[in-house]
């Protein structure tokens, strides 16, 4: 799968970057890179998920071509 | 204007949601008369030069393009669901916004003031809420700070 992290996220994780780890689902995806980078946890656990430009749930099940966006809370206007 | 022609919602739908060079407040405004409209509101955020105590330089906006621009067209369907509008706009920057310039604007035009207002603060609102749209703000000591909630959610931070 690959990751797309956006605006503060990008000081914790590569803006892009691939991981070839089995991992089913948001949840799990989200623990992983909390565990890889425990400053980013914070951020990570009020972040939205996307695949395919939709928002995802944390159930959603990961395949392995998912290109996978992970936002921070909005900081618009 | 030959008024036989006019599309209040041909021209709204071809404003782009997101703008990576400065916002032409004037010409947005001159597209959102409307015969009908007794009340155009125009809300403009601009970029200040101070925050929570720090000298602004400038701010950076990111945004995942064509998600907030669907977001931005999805806020402006809800309000004209929910109030008589004969236009609402609303345009977001990209990129770097110097201190004074507009970062977003929205406008509603409606019979009278009231749902005109009320919309727009609606609008507004979502924006800043949900958009995937993010400010990093560049201070003139050299650093940055990417934004994190506005008035609604820290009372000492002006939006």
């Amino acid at each position: 799968m690959k990751i797309q992290v956006f605006a503060v996220l990008k000081d914790h994780f590569d803006k892009e970057f691939e991981l070839s780890e089995d991992i089913k689902d948001i949840a799990s995806l989200k623990n992983y890179l909390s565990h890889q980078n425990a400053e980013a946890d914070g951020i990570l656990q009020i972040s939205r998920f996307a695949v395919h430009n939709e928002f995802v749930n944390l159930d959603y099940a990961i395949k392995q071509n998912d290109t996978i966006c992970i936002f921070p809370p909005s900081s618009g206007g | 204007m030959i008024l036989s022609a006019y599309s209040p919602q041909a021209a709204e739908a071809e404003i782009p949601a997101l703008s990576a060079t400065p916002l032409d407040v004037v010409a947005l405004l001159a597209q959102s008369h409307h015969p009908g409209a007794g009340a155009v509101v125009l809300f403009s955020g601009e970029v200040r030069n101070n925050n929570l105590g720090q000298d602004v330089d400038y701010l950076e906006y990111e945004a995942h393009e064509m998600m907030a621009a669907n977001m931005i067209k999805e806020i402006i369907n809800d309000a004209h669901a929910k109030w008589p509008l004969k236009i609402a706009v609303a345009q977001h920057r990209t990129g770097k916004v110097a201190i004074g310039e507009t970062a977003v604007i929205v406008i509603t035009s409606s019979a009278h003031r009231g749902e005109a207002y009320e919309a727009n603060q609606y609008i507004i609102h979502r924006i800043k809420h949900e958009a995937l749209i993010w400010k990093c703000e560049y201070f003139t000591d050299g650093s940055k700070k990417w934004g994190g909630n506005c008035s609604c959610c820290t009372p000492e931070q002006e939006a």
